[in-house]
């Protein structure tokens, strides 16, 4: 098993009635940002949580190079992790806050200055938390999760609060990191983000999983990727009117799915046919829509 | 390395990393300091009544109306008192400190963080009670250092000497030094049965203030109705009571047990107070 790996297996958490998260398996490489999706209420906080040792697991198990977080020698130096309802004490300096972890984690006080650096908050860090804004408040649980220099990162919704600039800052950290051989596994239900930020994703919807793999494999896996979407008021006559290479799904309200040809193909036929076209685009499907597709009515009432 | 059974095994370079950690909680925030404010400004009101109350019963017992028996003209009796001034509300404050130490964790979200750099629970919340013992002891040496100077010069000024020699007065001051150590235990335990903060630290003061009185109004109708006066003594399983049994030797109040009935008592209190603690946050979901 590759050092850093992130392996969960069959992992699953009955909160009474309800089943936060329902078998689920997935496997997380180093090198990589990993995004990990879903509607709200999907699982994906409980799952990174148990993840943690911070919930424990009704069923299976989750392992970070090869252990359980709780078996890990030194955790602060091999995993990093920013999580939501994780705080500082209001009335504690931010660096106070660092300072009691490095404590805790037996590292040197230093690295509470060398994090703050880091991320840009050396000068707010001897002001009391209650002052922080939300991004420096996110920008101080990632100088948390920075600490012991770990091989894996794992990240709750991390963008949240942060200005369009920090989000930016974030993208390059988070992309500097995997490029350093790290592990970034980073939840999000942030979209358009995620394809901007992450290699592979893994989809869940109610605790299970939909969908893993590579972005652009898992866009592609989308139905009617690759197809030429064309509308027109005659869809018969257009049908008729294409080379026989072509192959036509019918949708609603006079769309055709045209799969074997491409779109300048499919106007040049149009054009010869006289047919009028009210819209002709080729499907790249982004995550967005893969995601809706894929977790269309599994976001309902739990 | 530490391990789930830590609690019982000897002090690792880990527990200690983690006690240091605990105390810089405590000192990086403001409410001990206004606790120690607190329990000091008590303590020299205490002292000043406890000395009024042992001059006169020393120089004119006449004027007590012969209430509270042969014990209250006892200059050892007053020895205890006037040593262990400060205690009443001392142990509320290493209480209140001991349910903060957890109930901060929950309240301002900081449990994850600290779950996470020390992921075995059991170890975190035996350093809690540790540094929580520690504390404790350090604000009982802090009031003694006020109390036993001022009553050594108060004791000899009356003329009895500083009382300092005599087993009973060194017995209480030693099990002063025990009962904030114990309540500190309290505390911690408190604060894992109970996370919401401002439940626990009302619950727990008002029990402390009112529940006291409570219980004895309680034990003394008991035995009125049962007309049996040993019932009185059953009234040391309610653990202020016991602390108060275990350092006066039990002097002021009437049909109590030895000492060592309260120690045992309030020291059984804390071991299971510990105990339910651990286990309550080792199964505990933080989120």
């Amino acid at each position: 098993m590759p050092d850093g790996e992130i392996v969960v297996s069959g992992l699953t958490k009955y909160y009474r009635h309800v089943r936060a998260v329902d078998g689920l398996s997935f496997t997380v490489t180093p090198g990589k940002v990993t995004g990990f999706l879903g509607p709200n209420g999907s699982g994906k906080t409980t799952t990174l949580r148990m993840i943690l040792n911070l919930v424990t697991p009704t069923a299976g198990t989750a392992t970070i190079g090869g252990r359980r977080y709780v078996d890990l020698p030194q955790p602060l130096r091999y995993v990093g992790a920013v999580l939501e309802a994780s705080s500082a004490h209001r009335g504690r300096t931010g660096r106070n806050h660092l300072r009691i972890l490095c404590a805790a984690a037996g590292l040197p006080p230093r690295r509470a200055d060398e994090v703050l650096e880091l991320v840009g908050l050396t000068a707010a860090g001897r002001r009391k938390f209650k002052s922080y804004s939300l991004g420096m408040r996110q920008r101080l649980g990632i100088a948390q999760a920075m600490l012991g220099d770990p091989r894996v990162l794992i990240l709750d919704e991390p963008a949240n609060g942060l200005d369009p600039e920090g989000i930016r800052w974030m993208r390059g950290l988070l992309k500097a990191l995997a490029d350093e051989g790290r592990t970034v596994f980073v939840s999000s239900h942030l979209l358009s983000e995620m394809q901007l930020l992450a290699d592979d994703v893994v989809i869940i919807a109610n605790g299970r999983l939909v969908k893993r793999g590579p972005v652009a494999e898992v866009t592609a896996s989308i139905a009617h990727a690759g197809k030429v979407r064309v509308r027109t008021p005659d869809a018969d006559k257009l049908a008729a009117a294409l080379s026989p290479d072509a192959s036509v799904e019918r949708g609603d309200d006079g769309v055709l799915y045209v799969a074997g040809v491409d779109a300048p193909a499919v106007g040049a036929a149009a054009l010869r046919a006289g047919v009028e076209l009210h819209e002709l685009v080729t499907e790249r499907p982004d995550l967005e829509s893969v995601f809706l597709e894929l977790t269309s009515g599994q976001a309902g009432i739990r | 390395m530490t391990t789930s059974t830590a609690v019982a095994g000897p002090v690792t370079a880990g527990h200690r990393r983690l006690i240091r950690s605990e105390l810089l909680k405590i000192r990086t925030t403001n409410a001990w300091w206004w606790f120690a404010l607190g329990a000091l400004a008590w303590t020299l009101a205490a002292l000043a009544f406890n000395m009024w109350f042992a001059h006169i019963a020393l120089t004119d017992p006449e004027m007590l109306g012969g209430q509270g028996g042969p014990g209250m003209s006892s200059a050892a009796f007053h020895g205890s008192n006037v040593y262990t001034s400060g205690q009443f509300l001392g142990l509320m404050f290493v209480m209140l400190i001991g349910i903060l130490m957890v109930t901060n964790e929950f309240h301002h979200q900081t449990a994850t963080a600290t779950f996470l750099a020390t992921p075995r629970r059991t170890v975190v919340i035996a350093s809690k009670l540790v540094t929580a013992v520690l504390v404790g002891m350090a604000f009982a040496v802090a009031i003694m250092a006020i109390a036993l100077p001022a009553g050594a010069l108060f004791f000899s000024a009356e003329g009895v000497g500083t009382l300092l020699d005599e087993w009973p007065v060194q017995r209480s001051i030693l099990l002063n030094l025990l009962a904030f150590g114990v309540w500190s235990v309290f505390g911690v335990a408190i604060g894992t049965l109970i996370t919401n903060q401002l439940f626990a630290t009302l619950l727990a003061a008002g029990l402390y203030l009112i529940g006291t009185q409570l219980a004895s109004l309680f034990f003394l109708l008991l035995s009125i109705w049962l007309d049996n006066e040993a019932v009185l003594e059953w009234q040391v399983i309610v653990p202020s009571i016991a602390s108060q049994v275990m350092t006066s030797g039990g002097a002021d109040i009437p049909g109590s047990p030895q000492w060592w009935v309260g120690a045992l008592i309030l020291l059984g209190y804390a071991v299971v107070a510990g105990t339910v603690g651990v286990l309550i946050t080792r199964r505990r979901d933080i989120s």
